[in-house]
């Protein structure tokens, strides 16, 4: 019942809808610098582990213990927002899906999908659940990544693992013809879904750019929490 | 031995393994003039380390038991423990922490803060002991001193504060620019016996003068007049600072940071000076023990020597001339022929033989005063006791125990060996109180237990060496426990009327899961069970717990309350009382959903950064939780959670999947359930066991 809740809740759910996450090959969050786009990622990795599901977040950014202390403050902020709950119950619920989360950080330069592959593999080779999403945060779109994209693309055929991206853009870049920014612009043809974040006085608007039919929907985030206010 | 305490030192070198702690002790001895050739811990002339100075050691390249040894410095005494690195010996490392008045935390460049640092980092916090921290190994490629310090205020928390700049890293390593003295240390002579002062050198001027000026800032917090001085811009002297720094370091507010090279022989010199300054003497200690006569209040004990004598016995060994009992004196002084009693069974003894340890080399005193760390020879006492003067009857806070995790069968392949068998057990139990062991019933089997593999191997082998006694090891096992998950209710009349006296008693309450390993309330009003039976209650309660009635396994993190009962004038007795819990204890036990828990290791993995997908891999494959992995340089660190029953032979597998570039350690984390299908796994294997031995 509290995961239900939870999830139901999800700022992912209630953006791009939880049946939606993992559907297609990749997608990606954008914004600036500071705005919030680990802290959204990790709602939607949420979503999974309240769904039962594996994830594993990549971060080339953060260290280990803050990657896990990041999933740490995502599920107080989501347990927050529902209001009141047997606080024990939570902390059980933590420990429950805590284990299906694995983190992996690594320095930009050693990043390699190749050993993302080797770790997948040793799944398949125990007879293991795979991970259904991977939480790429950190890798530089500003740089030519269309051959990591190429090679994840395979991990995502290989293995049917859905793949989020953290995406940064800068304030002094306009944005193209078509409203997106240019480092989705560049590889938009490789991405199923994208949400863009972009702070409008003192709250977060998240845009879904490319998702189908949410297509242009809007949404309001608290900014120290990432959960939804309203619907615009 | 040296009487003015202010120039006495009870130091530990704690670290990782590996990172080098038997190394720097043998330089420091060298330095020290304690030993006049410096010998490897894996060298090639196989003679291996003065302070290994167990045969097992000096093969292996390990620190098993931890060695006590003494040297001078600057008209100082120092008191030297080194202690093991491997997590599976770890109760030597509490017991040294436990006498000890300091440490030098060791840290490799490379590697920096690993898990068995913030093991002993916890041990340190527990028994508070201030330290000071050498990075050492800054000639290895990769090296560097300045994240390693980083991560000792990330990882551990410390207040970090670098006092030495290295002058070139990996194969440039030369030395250490002094940011007290301003001052260039270079080490010359085959050894790096000889200390060279020099200036700095001008392109390291600038960086050391920063690091000179960050320094002062974060020690002036200990030091008004350091404060002071920076304020109203007075002359800062080295004094001031060392004061400053001293001050944080014993409040344990900071841990001044230190680098160089033992196995290059590079800095140790200033590291020593660093011992002398900064790490407390058994005067800034404060030291306290109860009183056992007194409602067992807590009582500080002073480093007077005219004090009644309270020494702790923290550590026994097996020497030639019978039991060798290390000590340290907190109270008085214990002088030869002096009686002593123990406070824990209050039998006195004659202090006979006196001596001071050089590792295994013993040197006769006439004394041990307060502060100091020494060895009787010829006492019958267990590792923890407490020898009092007969004035007193003080105790010192006992140690923390870890309980053993892993057990081992072994059989004594014939007659001779079953008796020395006998005789190294009962001396190894007496010695290391997490080596434990049994006989068996249902088997006849001798079962060892311990807290790893690699625990249990190594008395198997010293078993063979130390006393010629050849046994055969059987698989080892894992110890289980059984709780239950829910609350269930009990009412149990107990009956018998056999002829002469009858037995009678009724108890009624409850169980529940709980933190504790057994807890026991009694709720009884008016008089139902009379007051004088209901310890025999609880001891019926009690004595379930030993072997559940589910797999027979130890039943833990029961609460149990009684609040209803009946007794009968005649017939009731403590025995049937007793019956009576027995009876209440397996009704509600049944019915509380009763779960098989299993030991869950912290096991951290160190491989090279193209094995990390692998070994991610093994970890999957052992019903492992992946918690995160980390890059570090060309390593990778893999932090994971296993159960202990999938380790077994781990090492062997993760050697030929990383071409044996992989290291790791392994430490009991905590217990938790089995999943259903490994539980009935279980439940198979001990069914099958019992047939066999029908």
């Amino acid at each position: 019942m509290l995961k239900k809740d939870l999830i139901s809740k999800s700022p992912a759910s209630k953006t791009i809808g939880i049946e939606n996450v993992k559907d297609g090959r990749f997608g990606a969050v954008l914004s600036r610098a500071g705005v919030g786009k680990t802290s959204f990622l990790v709602q939607i990795a949420l979503t999974q582990l309240l769904n039962d599901e594996k994830i594993l977040h990549v971060s080339l950014d953060d260290p280990m213990e803050k990657i896990n202390l990041r999933y740490k403050e995502g599920y107080t902020n989501l347990i927050d927002y529902i209001g009141y709950i047997d606080p024990q119950k939570a902390v059980r619920l933590w420990e429950d899906i805590k284990p299906n989360k694995v983190g992996i950080s690594y320095t930009e330069s050693t990043f390699d999908t190749q050993k993302i592959k080797d770790y997948l593999k040793s799944f398949k080779k125990a007879d293991l659940t795979l991970p259904s999403v991977i939480i790429i945060d950190g890798l530089n779109f500003d740089e030519d990544v269309s051959k990591s994209l190429e090679e994840l693309e395979s991990l995502n055929r290989e293995f049917c693992v859905f793949i989020w991206f953290s995406m940064k853009n800068h304030r002094e870049e306009d944005l193209c013809e078509d409203g997106y920014p240019i480092q989705l612009e560049t590889y938009k043809d490789r991405f199923d879904k994208a949400v863009f974040l972009q702070p409008v006085e003192d709250k977060i608007e998240a845009v879904i750019l490319k998702d189908g039919d949410k297509t242009d929907q809007k949404f309001k985030l608290d900014p120290a929490t990432m959960m939804v206010i309203e619907d615009i | 031995m040296i009487r003015d305490l202010k120039r006495v030192r009870n130091i530990g070198i704690s670290a990782h393994i590996d990172s080098g702690k038997t190394t720097l002790t043998e330089r420091i001895l060298f330095y020290t003039d304690k030993i006049h050739k410096i010998n490897e811990v894996r060298g090639k002339d196989g003679t291996g380390a003065v302070m290994d100075s167990m045969e097992l050691e000096k093969e292996r390249g390990i620190t098993i038991a931890s060695a006590a040894t003494y040297c001078e410095w600057d008209k100082h005494n120092i008191n030297i423990i080194d202690t093991p690195g491997h997590v599976d010996f770890t109760v030597e490392v509490e017991r040294s922490l436990r006498v000890l008045d300091g440490v030098v935390l060791i840290l490799c460049s490379v590697s920096g803060v690993q898990s068995q640092s913030i093991t002993v980092d916890q041990q340190m916090k527990r028994y508070e002991v201030p330290c000071i921290a050498f990075v050492n190994k800054c000639d290895r490629s990769g090296a560097n001193p300045i994240k390693v310090s980083d991560q000792l205020r990330d990882k551990l928390g410390h207040n970090s504060v670098m006092m030495q700049l290295p002058i070139g890293l990996e194969d440039k390593h030369e030395g250490v620019i002094d940011l007290v003295a301003m001052k260039a240390c270079y080490f010359e002579g085959e050894n790096g016996e000889k200390m060279v002062v020099k200036e700095i050198p001008d392109n390291m001027m600038d960086d050391a003068q920063l690091a000179r000026e960050e320094m002062v800032d974060a020690v002036s917090l200990f030091s008004e007049e350091l404060t002071d001085a920076i304020l109203e811009e007075k002359e800062i002297t080295n004094e001031m600072i060392m004061s400053a720094v001293r001050t944080g370091t014993i409040a344990r507010e900071m841990t001044p940071v230190f680098l160089g090279s033992a196995y290059k022989n590079k800095a140790v010199q200033p590291l020593l000076d660093a011992v002398v300054s900064y790490l407390p003497s058994p005067l800034d200690i404060q030291n306290e023990a109860i009183d056992i006569d007194n409602n067992e209040e807590t009582v500080i004990l002073e480093s007077k020597f005219d004090k009644p004598t309270v020494a702790l016995a923290f550590k026994l060994e097996d020497g030639q001339y019978g039991q060798l009992t290390y000590i340290r004196v907190y109270q008085g002084c214990i002088n030869k022929g002096d009686t002593l009693i123990n406070s824990r069974d209050g039998k006195k003894f004659k202090a006979g033989r006196l001596i001071r340890m050089h590792s295994s080399q013993t040197e006769d005193v006439d004394a041990v005063p307060a502060g100091h760390i020494g060895a009787m020879f010829g006492i019958d006492c267990a590792s923890g006791d407490t020898f009092v003067s007969p004035a007193i009857n003080y105790s010192m806070i006992a140690m923390h125990i870890m309980e053993p995790v892993i057990s081992l069968s072994i059989v004594p392949k014939d007659n001779k060996a079953q008796i020395n068998m006998s005789k190294a057990l009962n001396r190894f139990t007496k010695e290391d109180p997490t080596f434990k062991t049994y006989v068996d019933h249902e088997t006849g089997d001798t079962i060892i237990q311990g807290m790893g593999e690699l625990h249990l191997e190594v008395y198997v082998e010293r078993m063979k060496r130390e006393y010629n006694a050849e046994v055969t090891t059987g698989q080892p096992r894992v110890a289980y426990r059984e709780t239950i998950t829910k609350k269930a209710l009990f009412n149990y009349t107990h009956k018998k009327q056999t002829g002469g006296a009858g037995q009678y008693g009724r108890v009624a309450g409850f169980m529940e899961p709980c933190e504790d390993e057994f807890e026991f309330v009694n709720k009884i009003t008016g008089g139902r069970i009379p007051t004088q039976y209901i310890p025999a209650c609880k001891q019926g309660f009690e004595a379930c717990m030993n072997k559940g009635p589910k797999l027979e396994f130890p039943v833990t993190g029961i609460k149990v309350t009684l609040n209803d009962g009946a007794f009968h004038a005649v017939d009731s007795s403590e025995m049937a009382f007793k019956a009576a819990a027995r009876g209440g204890f397996l009704e509600s036990y049944a019915k509380a959903k009763p779960v098989i828990k299993e030991p869950i290791m912290k096991v951290v993995i160190e491989t090279p950064n193209e094995f990390q997908g692998a070994c991610m891999g093994l970890i999957n494959q052992r019903r492992g939780i992946i918690q995160g992995s980390q890059e570090e340089g060309v390593m990778s660190v893999i932090e994971s959670q296993v159960p202990l029953s999938d380790m077994f032979g781990f090492s062997t597998i993760l050697r030929s999947a990383t071409q044996g570039k992989a290291q790791f350690t392994m430490e009991f984390s905590t217990y938790r359930q089995v999943p259903q299908s490994v539980a009935e796994e279980i439940a198979r294997k001990k069914q099958e066991e019992k047939t066999k031995n029908k």
